[in-house]
């Protein structure tokens, strides 16, 4: 059976793109406004449609409305959508540069390692601007990923599962860390700490959109135009280098993308479990298509997965809030066991 | 599989160890029982237990927290080293321990639920339920890994291992919003510690640990067997299936026991094992013994740090032993997969 692709072969720009792709993303797109809808109108105090729409685009209804939605809901929703395709970029780098299915950066140790990099500023470091956060969290994400690397890689050039369980066992040691300088910090500042630790948009203001997507609009456009030699690599690593892609760097810059990506992510919103594995599963699943639009896919499902957690937890046991990582988590697992299941031989896992 | 066929060095080793362990652990305990907010003087410690004085300030001390708590240790650090120790024996699996399969996790959900929403505090009941939650994790861990592309191998163990571990973490935290009061106190419990224990939770979780330690015992002429194959087991006469099932019995056994005194206290059952195979060989009727003893002073010593590393602040004996498990996990990655 041939695709229906759109195409362009030759000329500056060439491209192949499957018609199904780009009809699923429009639909994502779809759905991303839509939950950004109804996250405006959902909290204890609900909003109708128009009277979100009136907000955003008119006159408000009245004060109580106007601060709700632009001082509350709007900026944690776009945090919520930013930071969960953030990570599903990253996870869906990650996938391909290690060809491991399982690939994740919390399951890797990237996000525990950023974790605690952000919990030590905030315990040792309270009065520090939270701009210095990302900065704090990129620093210590990755240099767990180089420890990674450096432990995995050394004696079987490319063992994917030994990458994992090392991440694994990093984790750990790493997630030990930032308790015990929880227990050792001041016990507001430590509150304060764990509640970012749940993995929650709750907190999130205009400050963290900015420089989220400042952070996105600097590190997004590499990632696509990497596209290419990561397709490259997806093929194998002799693949790709009879392609003509230094593999050593190619590979290094890649990994240091995925690394930035989800520590920006984590810095605005906590380790946010299993997004980054997720997403680029789903993505895989609606639609074939070459790497750049399967990363623009993934990270629409990753904004998607993150803004509908969020909602879910806020609306679930209202008026308790449930951090949008558990609902990550409870959601992420039996995909993850899936994986682990569907996975057809030793040398794959 | 007689004492005879045991190498030389290894049967000299089998005279001195007793005594030498036997010497370690009697230091570790009393240095344990020494340390603290208030230093008590080693002889001061000794004159408490053997002869102790009505009213005095120091003797108080000694026997109402600081001797439960290192018989807490003593308890948790034997149990879990011979829970892993049988773990690796019998799955041949390395990287086997109750906190990574799931098991120590299991136990405290089930746990934390029971006490929750059925207020079931009672400290008669913990071990059971513990029991109950540590069998059903192991089961669900085995489970998708036995379904997992090639098999139930150490990779697959581990990776559901991880993910039924994670998934329960996250309902745990589920449970603890939706209830903060009654989780006040399991919140502690949940990282690993052995600060306040009461000596009837000691006392209930003994005839567990107990039952475990024995079968364990007898059994481990038969887990060397095992641990060198399944044809070789049954070559030598070992029911296999029953010995699984006995294993189980004894390791769920020992894991409720330790989770209801300490929680989730991860690493121990790695770590220690694998310190008394380095010493004393392969033979599980050396490495059961000696992992208890190992354990008991790991877990006296991981505690000695918790207490005194930040002081005043007393960190969780969970995070202490998981500083040092992370890395030699690591290692066991890199050496022995």
């Amino acid at each position: 059976m041939t695709e229906a692709v759109w195409e362009r072969r030759e000329g500056a720009v060439t491209f192949r793109l499957p018609k199904r792709a780009a009809a699923v993303f429009a639909l994502m797109i779809a759905g991303l406004t839509a939950v950004l809808v109804v996250s405006l109108m959902t909290g204890t105090y609900p909003l109708d449609v128009s009277g979100v729409l009136s907000t955003l685009f008119a006159e408000a209804p009245n004060g109580t409305a106007e601060t709700v939605v632009w001082e509350f809901r709007f900026p944690r929703t776009i945090v919520a959508l930013l930071a969960g395709a953030l990570l599903a970029l990253s996870g869906a780098t990650l996938q391909n540069v290690t060809r491991n299915p399982l690939a994740d950066p919390s399951l890797v140790g990237v996000s525990q390692g950023a974790s605690l990099a952000v919990v030590s500023l905030i315990v040792a470091f309270p009065g520090v601007h939270p701009a210095w956060r990302p900065i704090a969290a990129f620093s210590g994400a990755l240099v767990i990923a180089a420890i990674i690397q450096l432990i995995a890689m050394r004696r079987t050039g490319g063992a994917t599962m030994r990458f994992i369980l090392t991440g694994i066992g990093l984790a750990a040691f790493i997630a030990a860390c930032t308790q015990g300088l929880l227990t050792y910090g001041d016990i507001d500042r430590a509150q304060s700490a764990l509640g970012w630790l749940a993995g929650s948009v709750h907190a999130a203001t205009w400050t963290e959109v900015g420089w989220l997507s400042a952070c996105t609009a600097l590190v997004v456009p590499f990632l696509f135009w990497a596209s290419r030699p990561m397709a490259a690599i997806r093929m194998g690593n002799d693949a790709a280098i009879s392609l003509g892609v230094k593999l050593r760097a190619t590979r290094i810059a890649l990994i240091t993308l995925s690394v930035a990506l989800a520590a920006f992510a984590v810095a605005a919103v906590g380790p946010l479990a299993f997004v980054g594995l997720i997403a680029p599963h789903i993505a895989r699943r609606l639609a074939r298509s070459g790497v750049g639009m399967h990363l623009a896919l993934s990270a629409a499902s990753g904004g998607l997965l993150v803004g509908l957690a969020d909602l879910l937890g806020r609306a679930a046991f209202a008026p308790i809030q449930i951090p949008a990582g558990i609902v990550t988590a409870i959601l992420g697992v039996p995909v993850f066991i899936w994986l682990i299941l569907r996975t057809q031989s030793r040398q794959q896992l | 599989m007689n004492a005879a066929a045991l190498p030389e060095a290894r049967a000299g080793a089998r005279v001195g160890w007793p005594v030498v362990l036997l010497a370690v652990l009697a230091l570790a305990f009393l240095a344990h029982i020494s340390v603290g907010a208030k230093t008590v003087p080693l002889f001061t410690v000794v004159e408490a237990l053997v002869d102790p004085v009505d009213g005095e300030f120091d003797h108080i001390i000694i026997w109402s927290l600081r001797l439960p708590r290192a018989v807490a240790a003593v308890m948790v650090g034997a149990g879990l080293a011979v829970a892993g120790a049988l773990m690796q024996g019998v799955t041949r699996n390395p990287l086997a321990e109750p906190g990574l399969l799931g098991l120590l996790y299991g136990a405290s959900f089930a746990v934390v639920v029971t006490v929750g929403f059925f207020g079931l505090a009672a400290p008669s009941w913990i071990p059971l339920i513990a029991a109950v939650g540590a069998l059903a994790a192991a089961a669900l861990v085995w489970l998708i890994a036995a379904h997992a592309g090639g098999g139930s191998t150490p990779i697959t163990l581990i990776l559901s291992g991880a993910a039924v571990t994670a998934l329960l973490a996250a309902l745990v935290t589920l449970v603890n919003l939706l209830d903060e009061q009654t989780f006040e106190e399991l919140r502690v419990w949940l990282t690993g510690t052995l600060a306040g224990r009461g000596v009837e939770t000691l006392l209930w979780a003994a005839p567990w640990m107990l039952a475990g330690l024995v079968v364990a015992l007898g059994a481990a002429r038969q887990v060397t067997a095992l641990s060198m194959g399944d044809e070789t087991a049954v070559g030598l006469g070992v029911d296999v299936a029953r010995l699984r099932l006995l294993i189980l019995f004894a390791v769920v056994a020992l894991t409720a026991g330790a989770v209801a005194i300490a929680g989730p206290m991860g690493f121990v059952g790695l770590v220690v094992p694998h310190m008394a195979r380095m010493i004393f060989g392969h033979d599980y009727r050396l490495i059961v013994p000696t992992s208890a003893f190992c354990g008991a002073i790991f877990l006296l010593v991981a505690d000695i740090v918790a207490r005194m590393a930040l002081a005043p602040i007393e960190i969780s004996t969970g995070i202490v032993t998981a500083l040092v498990g992370g890395p030699v996990f690591v290692w066991l990655v890199r050496t022995r997969l």
